[in-house]
């Protein structure tokens, strides 16, 4: 599996969405991906990297494109 | 469904003890109907803007109103329901301290009040918001079962846990988001049983609360001057799990560490159930002096208090003399 459809693979099972509602998909988009959701959305980010995100990282992570750029700054290349 | 795996519980301890109640209760409410979530105007507070959103006719506000929070609460206990009834901890313990006294103490009605950031959480709030005598204020009255989680992962059992008790209970909410983890993987939670979590031949720690996580640092801190710890989570305070104290009777100290006054916790209990015991090491009580002290965050209150595991090592060694 590629970092990409890991990256994926844990938005989809922490929201439950389809790979192609992805790439516009933000927080607060719907009830899933709310304060909880986005924890748990860290919380599965870092199992799936092996990373330890900083505060600032977890507060900034707005969007599922804006996680990309996140990762990369951990070393995961996406 | 709630889950014990490690994303799981990174996912408990990031949310805090606050946000993991909350995610305990709208599970719990999804697998029974008689469970209501009030609170005393403290809904996000609370972690529960999920319940409030996928059950709002199983919510209440009552408004800035504990003593009606209580009450409301106790009324629909005797009808059946299994309500949680939420607001900070000194702010249920010491306003509605008598409608917990008639309602849960007295007719015993099967209510869950929750306290939320008990001890220094709301740092900045200041002293106004700080529960340091809830412990104390509850702990005389009969019939009520009073738990105190020692991370966000125990929060959620404990939530289950007084579901699933009749009864009422008080259950004490510490630390605020990004818990340190005690439990780093699944275990089992029974009220009244005490965990073990360390054992050791020279000094017992009986630790409540986020001070279970500062025992453990301070216990790692003391095996490097060559003192060997006992760790016990007292997540229940009431009733106190006196087997658990009496294994501990061997060790050269016993050490209780709470965030809560020094008077009528956690450590006035446990010097009560020694007190009756013939031969019994010293007890060292650490939590909070007789004073109220200053505000500020909630960092600096921990150290500024000697509840950090610093501190609370270097306690012990000095009681010690080593």
């Amino acid at each position: 599996m590629t970092n990409l459809e890991k990256y994926n693979q844990v938005f989809m099972e922490t929201f439950d969405k389809a790979e192609d509602e992805l790439a516009s998909y933000k927080y607060q988009d719907d009830a899933a991906w709310d304060s909880v959701g986005h924890m748990s959305l860290v919380a599965a980010l870092e199992d799936a990297f092996d990373i330890m995100m900083e505060t600032d990282d977890i507060i900034e992570l707005s969007s599922y494109q804006v996680g990309i750029e996140t990762m990369k700054r951990y070393g995961v290349e996406l | 469904m709630l889950k014990y795996d490690r994303t799981a519980l990174r996912t408990y301890s990031m949310l805090g003890a606050r946000g993991a109640f909350g995610l305990a209760l709208n599970e719990l409410a999804a697998e029974n109907e008689d469970i209501l979530a009030l609170s005393a105007d403290l809904c996000s507070t609370s972690g529960l803007d999920r319940f409030a959103q996928n059950y709002p006719t199983r919510f209440y506000n009552t408004g800035i109103a504990e003593q009606s929070l209580i009450g409301i609460a106790a009324g629909l206990a005797a009808a059946g329901y299994t309500p949680f009834a939420t607001t900070f901890a000194n702010f249920a313990a010491l306003r509605g301290c008598e409608q917990i006294r008639h309602y849960m103490g007295y007719m015993a009605e099967n209510v869950k009040v929750v306290g939320l950031s008990a001890g220094f959480a709301m740092g900045m709030f200041g002293i106004t918001h700080y529960g340091l005598e809830d412990i104390a204020a509850l702990r005389s009255i009969p019939n009520l079962t009073i738990l105190s989680p020692a991370d966000s992962t125990e929060t959620v059992k404990a939530t289950l846990a007084a579901a699933a008790h009749k009864g009422p209970v008080y259950l004490r909410l510490t630390g605020g988001m990004n818990n340190p983890m005690v439990y780093k993987e699944d275990y089992t939670f029974t009220i009244g049983k005490a965990v073990t979590l360390q054992t050791g031949t020279d000094i017992a720690l009986v630790g409540a609360g986020t001070m279970v996580a500062q025992c453990q640092k301070a216990a790692k801190l003391l095996a490097e001057k060559g003192v060997s710890c006992t760790i016990i989570n007292m997540h229940t305070i009431k009733p106190l799990d006196t087997l658990a104290l009496d294994s501990l009777l061997g060790h050269r100290l016993i050490v209780t560490a709470e965030e809560h006054s020094k008077i009528g916790g956690l450590g006035a209990a446990v010097a009560q159930h020694l007190a009756a015991k013939t031969a019994a090491p010293p007890l060292l009580t650490i939590g909070t002096e007789d004073d109220y002290g200053h505000a500020g965050d909630y960092a600096w209150l921990l150290q500024h208090h000697g509840l950090t595991a610093d501190s609370i090592a270097a306690q012990i060694t000095d009681f010690l003399g080593v």
